[in-house]
């Protein structure tokens, strides 16, 4: 059963690794020749992640949920669209590097619309890659180039936002609950199951809420649930039973 | 490591350890969080960076330049998108390329949609990104990022 949780958990890795170990015994050489180009990447991870890590923790603690709804909510409009480009643009590393900066935002409060301008700049605005495709371009491809993916990254947003809800998001649902399970991190322990009968149950080997919680000693009588969780898929919400 | 990369993480780190000054106990409890909401990701990130390696020997940049260079202009444009989806080359290996196309006298329009999707379509990507947002975003959010590829290299022919 675990083996068949880890295999599920990470299937693309290990349908990667398969892919190597037939091409090592098929052509050594040309699985030598594939590794050898992955050590850039490999490199290029391990120094953009520290940074990555730091930010995420940075945005959780200092930037206040109400700020991140002002500037990157659903009612920031066009400042909160130049606000997400300007911080994709003057970000570094490679797109799935914002993949945790958009989801801490997101699960903050900022509108879908935002986070695709983040992820869409994060990627091609880059004042080092400007200056490089100046240099084998030149200016005026640079430019126009820039300007119209920055229309098409606004076009974008506003599309994706029209078109994808918060619900259709596989993020924490704020929206109400005080207690929320992950599905996709529960690794099934029951250890909140044991701490807390009344709240968690379990359901198809996955712990699920059974109770929510009604005043702030409710709550947090259940924060040593969340801590001592091992996958984090626990998260509890105080802020909405006090509303 | 270049300047911005240096730069990025000084920032970080600076404001970490103002954080950490501010308001230990939640400091830790958000350091615990990141951990696990990262700790997910890097199996699939990793998996990544070999996948990367792998399409990267199989579709290496000549094979591209081959596809950019080649006689219809609709057929190369179409083939050099999907050649950017699916491959993630760093910059500095992409630029000089399509600038030596462009030089030897071939269309921009190619080159501008494999640059525009080399680096807003992730097809290697896109399982993490299913993962982490669901798969209406990051289906609505690749399906338009490589329309929008395609208008931008058809307005760049058109303009420049």
């Amino acid at each position: 059963m675990k083996v068949l949780d880890f295999a599920k958990k990470n299937k693309l890795l290990l349908a990667v690794a398969l892919a190597y170990v037939v091409l090592a015994l098929m052509a050594p050489t040309r699985a030598a020749g594939a590794l050898s180009n992955s050590v850039y990447y490999l490199k290029e991870m391990v120094q953009v992640l520290p940074a990555i890590f730091f930010l995420t923790v940075v945005i959780e603690v200092l930037v206040p949920k109400e700020t991140i709804i002002r500037s990157f909510g659903e009612k920031s409009g066009f400042k909160g669209y130049l606000l997400a480009l300007l911080l994709g643009s003057i970000s570094a590393g490679p797109i799935y590097a914002a993949f945790p900066i958009s989801k801490t935002l997101l699960n903050k409060g900022a509108s879908v619309a935002n986070v695709v301008i983040i992820l869409s700049s994060w990627a091609v605005v880059k004042l080092p890659m400007l200056a490089n495709e100046v240099k084998f371009l030149g200016p005026d491809f640079m430019l126009v180039r820039w300007v119209l993916t920055v229309l098409a990254i606004f076009a974008m947003a506003a599309l994706t936002g029209l078109l994808v809800k918060n619900k259709d998001l596989s993020i924490e649902k704020t929206s109400g609950q005080s207690l929320v399970i992950a599905p996709e991190y529960c690794i099934g322990c029951s250890i909140c199951v044991k701490m807390a009968p009344d709240y968690y149950e379990m359901q198809d080997n996955k712990a699920i809420v059974r109770r929510l919680p009604e005043t702030a000693e409710e709550a947090a009588a259940l924060e040593p649930t969340v801590a001592k969780c091992p996958g984090k898929a626990i998260t509890l919400y105080p802020e909405v039973i006090r509303k | 490591m270049d300047i911005f990369t240096i730069g990025f993480l000084v920032i970080a780190l600076v404001l970490f350890l103002y954080s950490l000054k501010k308001d230990k106990t939640r400091t830790v409890e958000a350091m615990k969080k990141s951990r696990g909401m990262m700790g997910n990701m890097m199996s699939e990130i990793v998996a990544i960076i070999f996948l990367i390696g792998l399409v990267l020997h199989f579709v290496p940049p000549e094979t591209i330049s081959e596809v950019m260079g080649a006689g219809n202009t609709a057929w190369s444009t179409f083939l050099a998108a999907v050649a950017g989806s699916v491959t993630l080359i760093p910059a500095f290996v992409a630029f000089p390329l399509v600038g030596s196309l462009v030089d030897a006298g071939a269309s921009i329009i190619p080159g501008v949609a494999f640059l525009t999707t080399l680096t807003m379509v992730g097809a290697v990507t896109f399982p993490l990104e299913k993962q982490e947002f669901g798969t209406k975003f990051a289906l609505t959010r690749n399906l338009l990022s490589f329309s929008f590829a395609l208008l931008i290299a058809v307005l760049m022919g058109v303009i420049l």
